[in-house]
């Protein structure tokens, strides 16, 4: 792999703080690579380490074969895209655009070529002699992306650099960040707590937690393969049955579910399971479908307790009969249109699901992870995630 | 105004508020003034002939300045003086204000602030006076300077205007610090981080984008000194040598020794029109307005 940026044996703590646990990954010239994680996860520390502005506390950041130790932020071969912009106020968008170049002694004449091109490549062509106050959020952001390109960068970092933008706007721009990648060819790391953003546009992704890589891979495999719990259920949605395992037979491992009785899932990549030892298995809810009464296989009966119409599909929140733990289930509008009178708060109704979608994992006391922000909550002892909520100083 | 008030207070409040108001700025502000501008334009009579024929307006009180070789000497070298004093105050506070503002910890810089403020407890006089005591012929200063081999015999810090600026900027450092303290703070960390992200050095960074955004607070800063130092009494008083004296201590010469208020009038009302064309001169030149300073 033509290694662009390499983390060797990255260590960095604040005082007694540990943010990043020791870490060794290298990202390969031209590569889109996201890390992901929630909000005090390290993430944004590994960008300051990659960017300068924070020396690791052990370990070396190579960036294009050389060693970074003692290359300040100014002299570094990156370019970062900051959460908030940080546009130039008092500049005009050609002047933004040119800094870097006009710090870099290029002379005037030759800057605007850059400036002109660059606008065209976000197109955004005519606007150079306008004031960055007079841009839309949309504009702003891609002028950033041309400031941060003038100085031809190797690694392109990217901060967060659309939360501030409204949904639609965040979705055109993800389409264009992976376009302007492709077209430039440039390296981008891309930080982010928001999965949709890290799967939709790189090529692999890091998922974080607790300043510790937990899986580095590309989406597909993240999405389907996760390896640990907190993966499981931080990318995607996922619910989480306390089982034993009973035997494995390559792939296919037979389960104890306890008051569920036997169900059946595929090991996760490369995990060790022991006969007889407490795992977790982990179905997203997209694959379970109800079961009719002629049906075979393993069967969660469950009684439905609140229905979300999601317009391209259902949700359902049920809890199985058996354990009394939450189950949820996504159908698409097709098997809710057939099921549409079974689907009422208060009816029964069983789920299958194909073990060939359901990961079995050891039980890592995988972390407890809060729906809606995403935060880790708590995990139980032996498992690395710390007591949630903390922030890591990420300056 | 008006109307605002007597939706918030009643309308009596409302008036009472404005009548206070009006009547604060009337008798203490614009008639003393007023009644300043027209001594300044009548010549210097005995009572007795006061409202006489030759009660009159007349510029001659003015002219008096061009006229005399030495107070006109005075009066550009005043402002030449308050224009290196704000510049010097200027150097001395901009390092401090960035240290304060962005380098410093919350309780490195509240320590700092309080150790700046504290000698501000002492009265202006007194603290002028101890420069005077460091500044002088045998003076701490010279000792240490002598102890320490640095120079072979004392140095005459209070001839000429050394001492004068010196004691000027310490007084009115306060004054440079505080707006140019809250004018960097304001500006977003990230805009320094991305300076330098994009290569800037120190030097750039500063002169590119903190200096720019500091610039309404650079403007108060000087704007404040240089009045202050431009309207100083007591510090060229004290530490100016008889070769260094200040446009201010011909105008007090005038009112209390010389007993000639109308020229005394003409003299402040010209130190007056020269500092509201300096100020006018700065915001001109840092392309700020009043409402920017006022912030």
């Amino acid at each position: 792999m033509d290694s662009n940026v390499k983390l060797d044996e990255v260590v960095m703590r604040f005082g007694d703080f540990t943010a990043i646990e020791r870490t060794s990954l290298e990202i390969a010239s031209g590569e889109f690579f996201s890390f992901l994680g929630p909000s005090g996860c390290g993430k944004t520390t590994i960008l300051n380490m990659i960017s300068g502005f924070l020396r690791p506390s052990e370990g070396q950041v190579w960036i294009g074969g050389e060693p970074m130790a003692g290359v300040p932020v100014n002299r570094r071969p990156t370019a970062m895209i900051f959460q908030n912009l940080a546009l130039f106020p008092l500049m005009t968008v050609f002047e933004n655009i040119e800094f870097g170049l006009e710090v870099r002694g290029v002379d005037k004449r030759k800057r605007r070529e850059v400036s002109e091109r660059l606008l065209a490549l976000v197109a955004l062509e005519g606007s150079g002699s306008k004031l960055v106050t007079e841009l839309s959020g949309g504009q702003k952001q891609r002028i950033a992306i041309a400031r941060a390109l003038a100085v031809e960068p190797r690694v392109l970092l990217l901060d967060e650099p659309l939360s501030a933008l409204d949904l639609k706007l965040r979705q055109h721009m993800r389409a264009e960040l992976k376009a302007i990648q492709r077209k430039t060819g440039i390296t981008f790391i891309y930080i982010t707590h928001d999965q949709g953003e890290a799967l939709t546009m790189s090529d692999r992704v890091a998922v974080m937690s607790a300043g510790r890589i937990q899986q580095v891979a590309d989406p597909m495999t993240l999405y389907r393969s996760p390896r640990t719990g907190f993966v499981a259920s931080f990318v995607g949605e996922n619910n989480r049955l306390e089982v034993k395992v009973i035997d494995r037979e390559g792939e296919r491992v037979r389960l104890d579910g306890g008051a569920l009785g036997s169900l059946m899932g595929r090991a996760g990549d490369d995990v060790v399971l022991a006969n007889g030892q407490a795992a977790a298995l982990y179905i997203r809810p997209e694959h379970l479908r109800p079961l009719g009464d002629g049906d075979s296989g393993p069967r969660l009966e469950t009684t439905i307790e609140a229905v979300h119409f999601e317009g391209a599909w259902l949700m359902l929140e049920t809890r199985l009969e058996a354990s009394g733990e939450k189950l949820r289930v996504q159908l698409g509008s097709e098997l809710a249109k057939r099921a549409a009178q079974a689907l009422e708060p208060g009816r029964q109704i069983d789920f299958g699901f194909d073990p060939e979608e359901a990961v079995v994992l050891p039980d890592d006391g995988s972390p407890m992870v809060d729906e809606a922000t995403g935060e880790v909550l708590e995990v139980a002892p032996g498992g690395n995630a710390k007591v949630g909520g903390e922030h890591v100083p990420s300056a | 105004m008006f109307r605002q008030l007597s939706e918030r207070f009643g309308r009596p409040v409302a008036m009472a508020i404005l009548t206070l108001l009006g009547m604060w700025l009337m008798v203490m502000v614009t008639l003393p003034q007023l009644q300043m501008i027209d001594y300044s334009f009548r010549p210097n009579l005995l009572p007795a002939q006061l409202g006489g024929p030759e009660d009159v307006w007349t510029l001659s009180n003015y002219v008096t300045l061009f006229n005399n070789e030495i107070h006109r000497a005075i009066f550009f070298k005043t402002l030449w003086s308050s224009v290196l004093v704000t510049l010097l105050t200027l150097v001395v506070s901009y390092p401090l204000a960035y240290y304060l503002a962005k380098v410093a910890t919350p309780r490195q810089a509240a320590l700092c602030i309080l150790l700046l403020i504290i000698p501000f407890w002492i009265n202006e006089i007194l603290r002028t006076y101890s420069w005077f005591i460091i500044l002088a012929f045998r003076g701490p200063l010279n000792e240490i300077l002598l102890a320490l081999g640095l120079i072979d015999r004392p140095i005459r810090f209070l001839s000429g205007d050394g001492g004068v600026m010196v004691g000027m900027v310490y007084a009115y450092i306060l004054f440079m610090v505080f707006p140019l303290y809250n004018a960097i703070e304001s500006l977003d960390d990230n805009q320094i981080r991305a300076a330098r992200d994009l290569g800037a050095g120190n030097v750039r960074t500063h002169w590119r984008i903190v200096i720019p955004h500091a610039k309404p607070g650079i403007a108060t800063g000087c704007i404040m000194t240089f009045m202050l130092a431009a309207g100083s009494y007591a510090v060229p008083a004290l530490l100016g040598s008889p070769g260094s004296r200040w446009f201010t201590q011909i105008i007090y010469n005038w009112f209390f020794e010389g007993g000639n208020w109308n020229q005394g009038a003409a003299y402040a009302f010209l130190l007056l029109v020269l500092c509201i064309g300096f100020m006018s001169l700065v915001m001109k030149f840092f392309k700020v307005g009043l409402g920017d300073i006022a912030k």
